[in-house]
């Protein structure tokens, strides 16, 4: 897409109406000030160019213009009346003027009947300083308000305090309804509306309910859209204006949105969504907009601990005290256990810069290659399967490309949940009218989005991805509908021919998989044939895809079709993971995995090597390390005995707790470094406390390749920023590390790594945000690859045979549980747990269809019992006709839950992603939870208790 | 309760041949799978494979135990 960078732009200005795309440009004079701008362009807008501010209320840069209030009337030379400029365009030779005294006294009197029904209590009032009611009062003059105060007004009206993040009230509103388009244009959520007419009318929420009973998700739109106090952070009425700001990137998914931390002092106040941010262009989601107290609780680490064993107490003690332990066990457990006896695990949630520095102690101090990211339990696959066909490991377009989608095929992923302001972006164009093909299990909430035509729903058996994706292949190739030209020219004919003659065979007709995937062939076929057909069809795919036995093969399968069919190296087109955890394009990027250099150099690769061996001043070892599963193997086989985590909970993330926990309480020394005690913490020797987003440097990858600047904005509650951290463990371990700033390790990157040797602070200052590859060729990024070839030359068709997963439903086990996440938790939870976002979910829930519950006599909110091969869990019950019968579904955010504990180790037969979609389970109703649950409230209870005992070294003891 | 490191890996290289069934005869799919573990595995997981077959690999589908002997007889000496 091209990328409109127009420093011309304030993202801090209102410009009134949003941009208009056009390439025809119009010029106007604008009391008398010449501005050419492109067609389609509002007069406001041009104004707003000029520099000249037309007064308005009803109009935002981010909404259509509705020409409600009437405030910015304009006069223009020819024209009779007196035009609203929000709504009328700019057009080739207009002559505007935008202050006269006929425009002054209709700008007068509508304010005049505005405050008459406003309270005046301005001094008092919350967004007293940020008001645009109160700016417009003074720009145009007010002075008086002959009606009165005495008249019907609704200065009564009740406030709505339902919503644990902002208040609604209602005294303020001047029924512009600009929350009410926010909610539907920006967010697509259709939670308000303007009930009644004139006088009477007024927002309401739902069917007339409280915001939080509403269908209303919490994303903050509305409230940023509220010119007045109406709609208000309770954070701002609490602490008042800020003062203010930082624009940085949210710290939770893959979508990265940029925001302005605003700011009084060292605390913040709020976060609002930053329009010049490239993925979400001022929009965000409960999340990231106000999911952030979790910085300030009081269950942060602020002192280094450590103790021998996990069955003692905490001792508190220095930064050096714990570094100088931590760094001495390493050092006497690879004496005694040889080199490759220890490893550690980066973070897809920490920065590029602390990422890339952990996996360099890894392979530079440890000495070995036994470092592996979270990233190995969600998204390996991708990076495999990309690279196998397209060449590169990672996502091929824009989040914007997805408005020039003509079909959209949505796989294993619930983007209005867990990538919300890509699903509010996706729901958008669906409104316009692209056509939806969903193929998952379970009926999302993307499939009702409103105004919506053909949504397609394949509803397939988990575990059958690669059956569906051929038969989808089958019906392209055999149905004469791929795309020959892009085939001759871009793919390599070998593989092709290959493939061709491997998915035209009978077996992968939608006829014949049909008992296996459990949709109609036909369906099948409509669904091939309408993404075939589309001028530009794209894929977009998450956890559901990645999360099973053939994750990998069904990646290449995606890149099959998208090849098959040409779509691909254009706007609207491509193949798009959605990332789960903010930075986990970047930790894989950053060389995390145990054969990858940064940048996907492998290991072997004696040239690759060779550099970095330069550049660190020491050898490296080239074989491959261990993964994380194969770590938690020979922990328990005796030969791994320490492992540095930082900044991830694989007690709670990784699947088969109870070998996970096994392998952990087997490790000699366990350094996690973390914001709070997470449950691996509870199984660690050494704990140093890490940093949130906020309170450190850095940058992000997010899901479209895009390099996002982190900014500190408050001190580091321990002192350390993360990498700081790793820095000092390193010099204690006598590998040396010298930086001062994170730009200098982002500089150090851009040297060994050649997608992102343009890539500096100076220049994501410059642009705001890069998309690698970032080098001579593409210095400014590359927002759509593969345009005009692949890294590889030619893109490979890869064979995909489906292979059943061993997790079958039998006798035993006879349901099929499969797992997902929700909009307001984040992951493991540890963060918006400890926010108010628990309102929204407060325990993981067992959904499951009325025919399986009925045969079982479950009633809605039943304690069930959920036994696997793997382990037993206790959870509440949710009937739900989202489920497919022989379903279930829960998600795994709260950690006595244990959903996990019945997970598989099953995985990915390339990378080992282990199969969290599939296991096969029994339900049944229980009175009391389970083993594993007691067992782990125990540990818990010991735990934090060992933290509250903890105490400096030599006090108390 | 669990499986042993050699079971686990076993399983997976077994997953490897089954998933590049299709990739030809059994000498295809053996290289198939002997590249994969060459790029993927560890020095260690690797000895473990090649003790296996020299046990007689019995547990291993034919394809993996072909990509593990092949493997062995160009790998060099374990250093130390
Ligand atoms: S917070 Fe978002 S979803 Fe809720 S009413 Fe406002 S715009 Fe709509
Ligand atoms: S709540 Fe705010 S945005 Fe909505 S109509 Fe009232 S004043 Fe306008
Ligand atoms: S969680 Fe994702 S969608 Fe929500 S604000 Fe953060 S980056 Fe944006
Ligand atoms: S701002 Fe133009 S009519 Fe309200």
């Amino acid at each position: 897409m091209l990328q409109h960078f127009d420093p011309r732009i304030d993202h801090n200005r209102d410009y009134g109406t949003p941009a208009s795309l056009s390439e025809n440009l119009v010029t106007l004079e604008i009391d008398g000030v010449e501005i050419c701008v492109p067609e389609g362009t509002s007069v406001m807008r041009a104004a707003a160019l000029a520099d000249i501010n037309i007064p308005k209320l009803c109009a935002t840069d981010n909404l259509e213009a509705f020409g409600s209030c009437r405030l910015c009337a304009v006069q223009i030379d020819g024209r009779r009346g007196l035009p609203a400029s929000c709504t009328t365009p700019a057009e080739q030779g207009m002559k505007v003027w935008t202050q006269n005294d006929k425009l002054a006294k209709l700008r007068r009197n509508i304010m005049e009947l505005y405050i008459s029904d406003h309270p005046l209590d301005c001094l008092t009032c919350p967004a007293n300083g940020d008001c645009e009611l109160q700016d417009m009062a003074g720009a145009v003059g007010l002075r008086e308000v002959r009606y009165g105060f005495d008249g019907e007004n609704h200065l009564d009206a009740p406030k709505d305090t339902s919503n644990p993040y902002f208040t609604f009230d209602a005294s303020k509103c001047i029924v512009c309804s600009r929350c009410v388009r926010a909610c539907s244009e920006v967010q697509g959520t259709f939670a308000l509306t303007i009930d009644g007419r004139g006088f009477d009318s007024k927002v309401a929420a739902g069917q007339d309910e409280d915001f939080l009973d509403s269908e209303c998700v919490s994303c903050g739109a509305c409230v940023q859209a509220c010119p007045t106090a109406t709609l208000m952070e309770n954070s701002v009425i609490e602490m008042g204006q800020p003062e203010h700001s930082v624009v940085t990137t949210c710290a939770y998914c893959g979508v990265g949105c940029s925001f302005k931390a605003e700011m009084k002092g060292d605390k913040l106040v709020r976060m609002v969504p930053y329009k010049g941010g490239e993925a979400n262009h001022g929009h965000s989601c409960v999340k990231g907009r106000f999911a952030f107290g979790y910085a300030t609780h009081k269950d942060r680490i602020r002192t280094p601990m450590i103790r021998d064993s996990i069955d003692q107490p905490w001792k508190e003690v220095s930064w050096e005290e714990a570094i100088g332990f931590a760094a001495r066990r390493l050092k006497e457990i690879q004496s005694e256990y040889g080199r490759e006896s220890i490893g550690g695990i980066t973070s897809s949630r920490c920065t590029n810069e602390e990422t890339y520095l952990v996996q360099k102690l890894i392979r530079a101090a440890f000495g070995n290659n036994n470092t592996d990211t979270c990233a190995r339990v969600c998204h390996s696959p991708t990076g495999y399967g990309l690279k196998t066909t397209l060449g590169e490991s990672a996502g091929t377009q824009t989040f914007d490309s997805v408005m020039k989608a003509d079909c959209v095929l949505v796989i294993g992923a619930n983007p209005t949940d867990a990538h919300p302001v890509f699903g509010s972006l996706l729901r958008r164009r669906l409104r316009e009218g692209a056509s939806l093909i969903v193929a998952d299990p379970r009926h999302i909430d993307l499939l009702d989005t409103p105004h919506l035509g053909d949504a397609m729903h394949l509803p397939l058996r988990p575990g059958t991805n690669v059956a569906m994706v051929n038969a989808l292949a089958h019906v392209i190739v055999s149905e004469g509908l791929e795309d020959t030209d892009f085939i001759a020219q871009r793919c390599e004919s070998d593989a092709y021919a290959k493939w061709r003659a491997f998915i035209a065979d009978e077996r992968h007709a939608p006829e014949a998989v049909e008992a296996i995937t459990g949709v109609a062939a036909e369906q099948v076929r409509a669904a091939a044939r309408a993404y075939a057909k589309a001028p530009n069809a794209a894929i977009y795919y998450g956890l559901g895809v990645t999360e099973h036995s053939q994750g990998s093969t069904m990646v290449m399968g995606i890149a099959n079709l998208a090849l098959a069919t040409g779509n691909i190296g254009r706007d609207g087109v491509g193949v798009n993971p959605l990332r789960g955890q903010n930075n986990v394009q970047g930790s894989c990027d950053m060389g995390s995995f145990p054969h990858e250099l940064p940048g996907y150099q492998h290991v072997s690769d004696a040239v690759a090597r060779g550099r970095f061996e330069a550049a660190w001043g020491v050898q490296i070892d080239d074989e491959p390390g261990l993964r994380i599963p194969n770590m938690f193997d020979a922990a328990i086989a005796g030969h791994f005995r320490a492992m540095y985590v930082q900044g991830e909970d694989i007690a709670q993330s990784d699947p088969n707790t109870q070998h996970v926990e096994e392998a952990l309480r087997s490790l000699d020394c366990l350094i996690v470094q973390d914001i709070f005690l997470n449950e691996t913490a509870k199984f660690a020797h050494v704990l140093l406390p890490g940093s949130t987003f906020l309170e450190k440097n850095g940058t992000f990858t997010n899901a479209e390749r895009r390099i996002n600047r982190v900014r500190k904005v408050m001190p580091p509650i321990a002192g350390k920023e993360d990498w700081e951290v790793t820095v000092e463990l390193s010099n204690a371990l006598g590998y040396p590390m010298n930086y001062s700033h994170p730009s200098e390790i982002m500089d150090e990157i851009a040297m060994l790594t050649p997608s992102f040797a343009g890539v500096s602070y100076d220049k994501l200052d410059q642009y705001g945000s890069l998309q690698w590859p970032c080098n001579a060729e593409n210095p400014v990024g590359m927002p759509i690859m593969h345009v005009e070839s692949f890294p590889i030359g030619k893109a490979h068709f890869a064979v995909t045979e489906f292979v059943p997963t061993t997790e079958r439903a039998n006798r035993r086990f006879p349901l099929l549980l499969t797992t997902g996440r929700i909009l307001s938790q984040y992951n493991v939870g540890a963060q918006t747990r400890r926010t108010e976002n628990q309102v929204w979910h407060n325990e993981d829930i067992l959904e499951l269809h009325p025919h399986d519950a009925e045969e079982r006599g479950i009633n809605d909110g039943d304690w069930l019992g959920i036994t696997s091969r793997a382990g037993q869990t206790v959870l509440r019950a949710r009937i739900s006709e989202r489920m497919q019968p022989g379903v279930v579904y829960t998600t795994f955010h709260h950690p006595g839950s244990g959903a996990n504990v019945i997970t598989t180790d099953n995985s990915d037969w390339a990378t080992n992603c282990p199969e969290y979609k599939v296991t096969a389970v029994q339900v049944e109703k229980v009175s009391q939870p389970s083993e594993w649950q007691k067992s782990f409230e125990d540990n818990n209870q010991r735990q934090q208790k060992f933290l509250r005992e903890a105490a400096p070294a030599g006090e108390g003891r | 309760m669990f499986q042993t490191e050699q079971e686990h890996l076993i399983q997976m290289i077994n997953q490897i041949a089954l998933n590049n069934i299709s990739a030809g005869d059994e000498n295809d799919v053996a290289d198939m799978v002997a590249s994969h573990v060459k790029k993927f595995w560890s020095r260690r997981m690797k000895s473990q494979l090649f003790e296996c077959v020299e046990q007689g690999g019995e547990e291993l589908h034919p394809a993996a135990r072909l990509a593990g002997e092949r493997l062995q007889s160009e790998t060099k000496p374990l250093p130390q």
